[in-house]
């Protein structure tokens, strides 16, 4: 059975909100956005937002919830993304190698049909929309397999439907221009000028453990059921090359460096790492101020 | 006209009333349990305040605190949990008084106010942020108590193991609080199992509901709990609501303006410190009447027109409501109440005529009108009809002395 980790790092977007306001922030660059809830937050507060990732799914989404000022999905179209087409030929076998491990039959079929439909969209903002929705039907297929008696048996096209018009409500204007990237960290740092830079970089090696409810899902949107991400991160800055403590250490204090002209620097971790962290940022900035609300969300507030 | 020592008098006194106020909630000689019960009884008004301002049926708030304990019992939560989940209960609804999805003064499409009342759970763990005597998880609970497991919830859009448990105990306590019966309850949490709430929340809640039936008992308020409350403390949140209610209804700093004037005009009448005591805590409290989205504002009408009474009437019968049970601030439900009567009987609800009605009720419904006329003297027109002809000489010697 597959595994689904516990605890997955929290980012509260109202808690980061209310730091931004307290240093008069109006906009921000996330170049580890990974999903991108929080920035969705962030813009319909108002904030000029600026994402960047490795994993293109994560990207797509940001088009969909962070680019994204006014383009949904009407009841016909999320009729074409969730069911089968007549006359489009599908490549129902294209997921068959997580028949029986993860998925049914049926499901496999429909993760095939989904991809070729939300590959066939036409526009960005409706393909980001798309993927978040199909990737919570996903989820909680994933789910289901670990805790079958407790969840309802829903049809894969009725579940797939109630998340993608879920999606529709987080898309808000907010008369700024926001973007997303997939891209390495120092490429998105130095891509944008903003008024904070929000860091919370991924624990060294973490792309080997990294949740499957991530990594299947750009798997997915590859449409390769034996992608890895270990691939996408291999020459990355924080990839295979941070793989022992100094060049970790290295990796990040580079990241610091390259964001000298931010006037604020946000950066998450948890207690563990506090130490490490901390250490790097006071190196790299005068005033530091540590907002700690629980032991796995930490925020060092470093400022000049 | 009043004599000008008498008006220096009553500053004089109104300076100590305002000193003073500390006695508003009397003074437990010690006892913390003594303060904190009337702290808790602030908080529960408060409570009902946010209820009242987001179209929560009365009472919702306590029903939920208490439902969320008994859920949290049968949860095997921390004891500082289950007391941090009782205040968070009762306060889940505050973040809605001065959010502009349902302030007065905020004209919002449906979209748009539908997004800004998202934001109702992380305003009111501001909220909660601000009150030191409360747990510290209480603030959390709160900020996190519309998450879902899938991350469709709001504000944060946290998903799975993010949304701290007693956070997503909160939000089945308001499944079943919202639910016509237990089996509506029970269902519901059943088909949202592994979208709002996680699959082991779900069979918590299956068990809490065949050892409880459905229902929960009414709950104390761990008054242990709370930290270093004081009547200034409690005096301090009183005056925050108040705050709180006038941003809300569009009309900051109205409760001060009214307050000032009000109570030097009892100075000059020589009001009773009684009747001082349940005129300070009306003053603070006659805003909540009109909080809801559905009732007129009252500064859509002139203040001596007949054509506003029934509004009137209404936000005094829904401020008097939401305090009459409360062991700390009932007494002040009858001066809300009889706050739009008419001092020659033809006022509402209740038709009360001249000394029937109470003297700080008729001082605050003066004040109120004084600080609501454009033309301030104009108030004088109604002595004798709507006002006492006593208690308008001395709004009008009192707002003259301030000038």
């Amino acid at each position: 059975m597959i595994e689904l980790q516990e605890r997955t790092r929290r980012i509260s977007p109202s808690r980061l909100h209310e730091i931004l306001l307290r240093h008069n922030c109006a906009s921000l660059v996330d170049p580890f956005m990974g999903l991108p809830t929080h920035l969705n937050y962030l813009k319909r507060h108002g904030i000029a937002c600026h994402g960047g990732d490795l994993l293109e799914w994560f990207v797509r989404v940001g088009e969909g919830i962070v680019v994204n000022d006014l383009t949904i999905l009407r009841d016909s179209e999320v009729a074409e993304i969730v069911e089968m087409l007549p006359g489009r030929i599908y490549s129902l076998d294209m997921f068959k190698a997580w028949e029986g491990v993860f998925f049914s039959e049926e499901q496999c079929v429909y993760l095939g049909v989904w991809h070729d439909n939300v590959r066939n969209l036409r526009s960005d903002g409706q393909t980001g929309l798309a993927i978040l929705g199909l990737w919570r039907a996903f989820c909680y297929w994933l789910q289901k397999t670990q805790n079958a008696d407790d969840m309802q048996d829903v049809p894969p096209s009725e579940l797939a439907w109630s998340y993608i018009r879920q999606t529709e409500q987080w898309v808000i204007a907010n008369m700024r221009r926001n973007t997303v990237r997939q891209t390495d960290v120092l490429t998105t740092v130095a891509a944008q000028k903003a008024d904070a830079l929000f860091l919370c970089p991924p624990a060294r090696n973490s792309f080997r453990s990294a949740d499957a409810r991530i990594w299947m899902w750009e798997a997915w949107w590859q449409g390769n059921p034996y992608f890895t991400i270990e691939h996408a991160y291999r020459d990355s800055l924080f990839g295979a090359r941070a793989a022992d403590p100094p060049s970790y250490a290295r990796a990040f204090a580079s990241v610091l460096e390259h964001a000298e002209a931010y006037p604020v620097l946000v950066v998450q971790t948890t207690e563990q790492r506090l130490g490490d962290v901390e250490s790097l940022v006071r190196n790299a900035r005068r005033k530091v101020e540590i907002l700690a609300p629980h032991s796995y969300e930490m925020y060092l507030v470093a400022t000049n | 006209m009043l004599p000008s020592a008498a008006i220096c008098e009553g500053f004089g006194t109104v300076m100590n009333n305002r000193l003073g106020q500390m006695t508003l909630f009397q003074d437990t000689g010690g006892d913390p349990r003594g303060a904190a019960s009337q702290f808790a009884d602030v908080l529960t008004v408060y409570g009902a305040i946010g209820d009242a301002a987001c179209g929560n049926p009365p009472g919702l708030a306590l029903r939920k605190a208490s439902t969320a304990v008994s859920l949290a019992r049968v949860a095997e939560c921390e004891p500082h949990e289950c007391d941090a989940m009782y205040f968070a209960g009762l306060l889940h609804a505050v973040g809605a008084v001065g959010n502009p999805a349902y302030r007065k003064d905020e004209r919002l499409s449906e979209r748009l106010a539908r997004m800004e009342s998202w934001d109702t759970p992380s305003m009111g763990a501001q909220i909660c942020e601000h009150i030191p005597a409360l747990p510290a998880q209480t603030a959390d609970i709160v900020r996190w108590q519309a998450e879902c497991w899938d991350g469709t919830g709001y504000p944060d859009q946290l998903r799975w193991h993010g949304i701290p448990r007693p956070a997503m105990l909160l939000a089945l306590a308001d499944t079943v609080v919202r639910a016509a019966d237990p089996e509506e309850a029970l269902t519901a949490v059943a088909m949202q199992s592994g979208r709002a709430f996680s699959p082991d929340m779900t069979r918590t809640f299956t068990m809490w509901f065949h050892v409880s039936g459905g229902e929960a008992e009414t709950a104390e308020p761990p008054l242990e709990a709370l930290r270093d409350v004081s009547a200034a403390s409690t005096l301090a949140l009183m005056d925050a609501i108040a705050d709180r209610i006038d941003k809300h209804n569009g009309d900051e700093g109205r409760w001060r303006r009214v307050e000032r004037l009000a109570t030097a005009s009892a100075a000059l009448l020589n009001v009773d410190a009684t009747e001082n005591e349940r005129l300070a805590l009306a003053v603070r409290l006659y805003g909540a009447g009109e909080i809801a989205k559905s009732q007129q504002s009252e500064a859509s009408f002139d203040p001596l027109a007949r054509l506003g009474i029934d509004d009137r009437a209404a936000h005094a019968v829904l401020a008097a409501k939401l305090v009459e049970e409360n062991p700390t601030l009932g007494r002040a439900a009858a001066v809300l109440r009889a706050r739009s009567e008419w001092y020659d009987g033809t006022g509402k609800p209740d038709g009360l005529f001249h000394r029937a009605i109470p003297a700080a009720a008729g001082l605050l419904a003066a004040a109120i009108a004084y600080d609501a006329l454009g033309h301030k003297d104009r108030i004088d027109t109604a002595a004798g009809t709507q006002f006492d002809p006593q208690t308008v000489r001395a709004v009008l010697e009192a707002a003259r002395t301030r000038a």
